[in-house]
């Protein structure tokens, strides 16, 4: 199944962001499904790693764009990053202490950080970036 | 090569660890030599500047400019003067030091070489600018620079007439030559300027400031001195006279008294082979380095933080060449890369959690790999059988770190602690592989690679970005920045740390208890002691400066002699007769080329003979000055000779084709002691001119 379906209202408007988003979106997705259904918790903590490592990225190079671009919310923003980074955070400490990854509820989380974060701080970047 | 070097370190090391404990690391004044030098180079700027506005420039205003500069206004003009000599002393003493360290430290090798070979020429740059500096107070220092430096540069023979004849006596001397000294003396500081700005742009995030309180320190220290002990004139020029005992700059004239031993043009082979020699200091022998950075794109997406870290500026972000939608990509240019790793450590993407596929981050170290590096982390942990545990992450320059194993300590190495990515410090302790985590670096803000350790502090302290997490509890995180000597201080640090953890244990869930990481404390000097610490640094650089900027004397005559020169310029008879053109010649000549005669181009040398109480004491022929040898002939020769009255003869021979001499002169002379004795010849003036120079004052006169 597809843990979560990209939705045209998560793009902000710029290229590389936007194409980066929809990566990683495809790189939950595809991992999620190569997980299949053994799910012990050092695979699953390894997924969840490689996740974390790109929405690291990801978030990285949004925080150059927002600095290149003099967004005036960088701070809030980047906090926002680093409260989602700290959600996958404590999602990985829990499988490597053995938890069971809840597919339905990982999707719900999953779903929130992305709509929850693109509705608000990626879109007050888009419209910033629009003016 | 590195014995020598061992033997510097050996000299340095300890010097910088006292430092340290008296002036903190941020202000060690041995790590800040280069910074120190910019500053000082400014407040020679800044007091020349002020100087200049009360300096004349004259044959004799010079002297008395300067000298009511320092007597008149003492209170800031003097000051200033003073302040402008001791700081471009104390700026040779930074600089020197500066060189020797960097050279010591071996940070001048491989794809370091840029700093330091620019920083040759200034060296060169520094020496013209105080050697100029010295000429234009013209008193007797200033005369013997003056002639010295003109003789020097005679010695080459590039010059048609020797500079040096200029100073022959008093009445040569034109104010115009103040005008173009002082014309010089502010040039080149300007391409010095210039050439300073070029030496550090290799340096990402250069600086060029010391710490505020190390500055206004060095700035006391000089004032101190230009009030204790001001800076003045000696007596003013006479060219007349020889200086005999002169107070002396031996910052920057030290080369001077070489000159009586070693012929110019030795001197000056010496100087420049010693440049060249030190200028290919950074391949003597080549560096064997590891292979530098390489970035993978399919683990780049253009975010920049390697860019923004890399100390060297080896990394620039370049349009992305892969067709993916992102604008950069990261790219390494291969002869500036130091293969230190930072970059790596910079990469969001380096973080030891994934296990997907091989770990790769974005930007790599082929030869250092963290993939290894999480291996290796994992192998050592894993063969740690006692508590507390600690993984020492050390640099390849710390004090020893690799000694630190045992059945407690798991030691993995790195080009350079910046080198590690903050998420490691995550991974050890979130899962288990160790108690705590020790980074042993270089000595604070003297790191090999210019800024791991800031970088690694910036990061832990969520200063810099990537961050070590907020839930990475700071008190297992230890730091401990020593150089290579002090391998006491590791240990003790890491005992300290262990008995830290020690006390801790089991509170494993305890959150991050601070923003920084975990240091050994309480082996500081208390602080009256630092501070007597400081005032003994700042005491001993001015009483150095102050010192040996006039002590020792330098005795450049003994007591009882005097000089004796022979020089002239002369052009001696054309090697053939002009002859008038017959009037066939003249009309095959275009109408605008007429003339009556015509002359063959060509002179004959000039001999001349000395003879000082009937013995030889010269013999010289002298070719003609100019491409087609139709120039004056130029001679130019000095002899000590014991006071008192001597006969000279002299004889000399322009006309080649005749024998005999064509002009001979005898006198007898009375030199005191200390007195300039000038031979000169003029055949205007009939020939030898005995005690005066030929074309006096009323040709050469002040405009």
């Amino acid at each position: 199944m597809t843990l979560i379906q990209w939705r045209d209202e998560f793009r902000i408007g710029i290229d590389e962001v936007d194409h980066e988003h929809q990566e990683l979106v495809g790189l939950i997705n595809s991992l999620h499904a190569a997980l299949g259904t053994e799910r012990s918790g050092d695979r699953v903590e390894a997924y969840l790693g490689e996740i974390f490592a790109e929405i690291s990225a990801h978030f990285a190079l949004e925080e150059k764009v927002m600095r290149a671009r003099h967004y005036d919310a960088v701070a809030a923003h980047k906090e926002d990053h680093e409260r989602l980074l700290d959600e996958l955070r404590d999602l990985m400490d829990e499988q490597a202490g053995g938890g069971i990854l809840d597919d339905e509820r990982f999707s719900a989380r999953l779903a929130e950080w992305f709509s929850g974060h693109f509705r608000t701080h990626d879109a007050r970047l888009h419209k910033f970036l629009a003016r | 090569m590195n014995a020598l070097k061992r033997w510097l370190r050996a000299c340095f090391l300890p010097l910088e660890s006292a430092c340290e404990a008296a002036f903190g690391p941020r202000m060690n004044p041995i790590t800040q030599l280069g910074t120190l030098g910019w500053f000082l180079f400014w407040i020679v700027t800044a007091s020349g500047i002020y100087v200049y506005a009360f300096f004349d420039t004259g044959v004799t205003q010079a002297w008395q400019s300067l000298e009511a500069l320092s007597r008149g206004q003492w209170w800031l003009g003097g000051i200033m003067r003073s302040l402008h000599r001791y700081a471009s002393d104390a700026l040779v003493v930074v600089v020197l030091l500066h060189a020797l360290r960097e050279f010591a430290m071996d940070r001048m090798r491989g794809n370091r070489w840029f700093p330091w070979v620019t920083g040759v020429p200034l060296v060169w740059f520094l020496y013209a600018c105080g050697i100029t500096g010295y000429w234009l107070v013209w008193d007797r220092l200033a005369q013997y620079v003056a002639i010295a430096t003109s003789e020097w540069l005679d010695s080459i023979g590039i010059f048609a007439e020797p500079i040096a004849r200029n100073f022959l006596d008093g009445s040569h001397l034109s104010g115009r030559f103040f005008t173009l000294m002082a014309y010089i003396h502010i040039a080149l500081p300007l391409a010095m300027l210039l050439a300073m700005w070029i030496h550090i742009q290799r340096h990402a995030h250069a600086r060029v400031n010391p710490p505020r309180a190390l500055g206004i320190g060095t700035f006391a220290a000089l004032v101190a001195l230009s009030i204790a002990w001001p800076a003045m004139s000696q007596a003013p020029a006479n060219l007349d006279t020889v200086p005999s005992t002169l107070g002396f700059d031996w910052f920057y004239l030290t080369v001077y008294p070489l000159l009586k031993h070693t012929g110019g043009r030795e001197l000056w082979a010496i100087l420049v082979g010693g440049s060249v020699l030190l200028t290919m200091l950074p391949w003597m022998p080549p560096l064997r380095k590891a292979p530098p950075a390489r970035v993978d794109l399919a683990n780049c997406n253009g975010c920049a933080r390697c860019f923004a870290d890399c100390p060297f500026g080896a990394i620039t972000m370049v349009r992305r060449s892969d067709g993916l939608k992102f604008e950069q990509e990261a790219q390494v240019t291969a002869d500036m890369c130091m293969s230190c790793g930072i970059c790596v450590g910079a990469c969001p993407t380096a973080t030891p959690f994934r296990r997907v596929g091989k770990l790769s981050a974005g930007i790599e170290l082929p030869a250092w790999g963290v993939a290894t590096l999480r291996d290796e982390l994992v192998a050592a942990a894993a063969r740690l059988t006692s508590g507390p545990k600690v993984v020492v992450f050390g640099c390849t320059h710390d004090a020893g770190s690799l000694a630190l194993a045992d059945d407690s300590t798991a030691v993995v190495r790195l080009p350079c602690v910046g080198m590690l990515p903050p998420p490691f410090l995550d991974f050890v302790l979130s899962r288990g592989h160790a108690d705590g985590v020790l980074i042993s670096g270089c000595a604070e803000h003297d790191c090999y690679e210019r800024l791991g350790d800031q970088f690694t502090l910036q990061r832990i302290a969520n200063q810099r970005d990537p961050n070590l997490r907020d839930r990475v509890p700071r008190d297992r995180v230890a730091v401990s920045w020593n150089n290579p000597m002090r391998r006491g201080a590791l240990r003790d640090a890491l005992a300290r740390f262990r008995a830290h953890l020690g006390e801790m244990q089991p509170a494993a869930a305890a959150k991050s208890t601070g923003k920084d990481a975990w240091r050994a404390k309480g082996r500081d000097w208390a602080p009256p002691l630092r501070y007597a610490g400081q005032l003994a640094a700042y005491v001993a650089l001015a009483a150095f400066v102050g010192f040996l900027a006039t002590r020792p004397t330098y005795a450049y005559l003994a007591p009882d002699e005097a000089l004796l020169k022979l020089s002239f310029s002369h052009a001696g008879k054309p090697l053939k007769p002009c002859r008038r053109y017959t009037p066939e010649e003249l009309a095959r000549l275009p109408f605008n080329q007429r003339k009556p005669t015509t002359c063959e181009r060509g002179r004959w040398p000039v001999t001349v003979e000395l003879d000082l109480d009937g013995k030889p004491l010269y013999r010289g022929t002298h070719e003609p000055a100019g491409l087609w040898d139709d120039g004056p002939s130029s001679a130019y020769a000095r002899f000590l000779v014991p006071a008192g009255r001597h006969r000279l003869d002299a004889r000399l021979r322009d006309d080649g084709s005749k024998q005999g001499f064509d002009y001979t002169a005898s006198q007898v002379v009375d030199l005191a002691a200390g007195q300039n004795f000038v031979v000169d010849f003029s055949a205007a003036d009939g020939g030898f001119l005995f005690g005066r120079a030929a074309g006096g004052a009323s040709q050469r006169s002040d405009p």
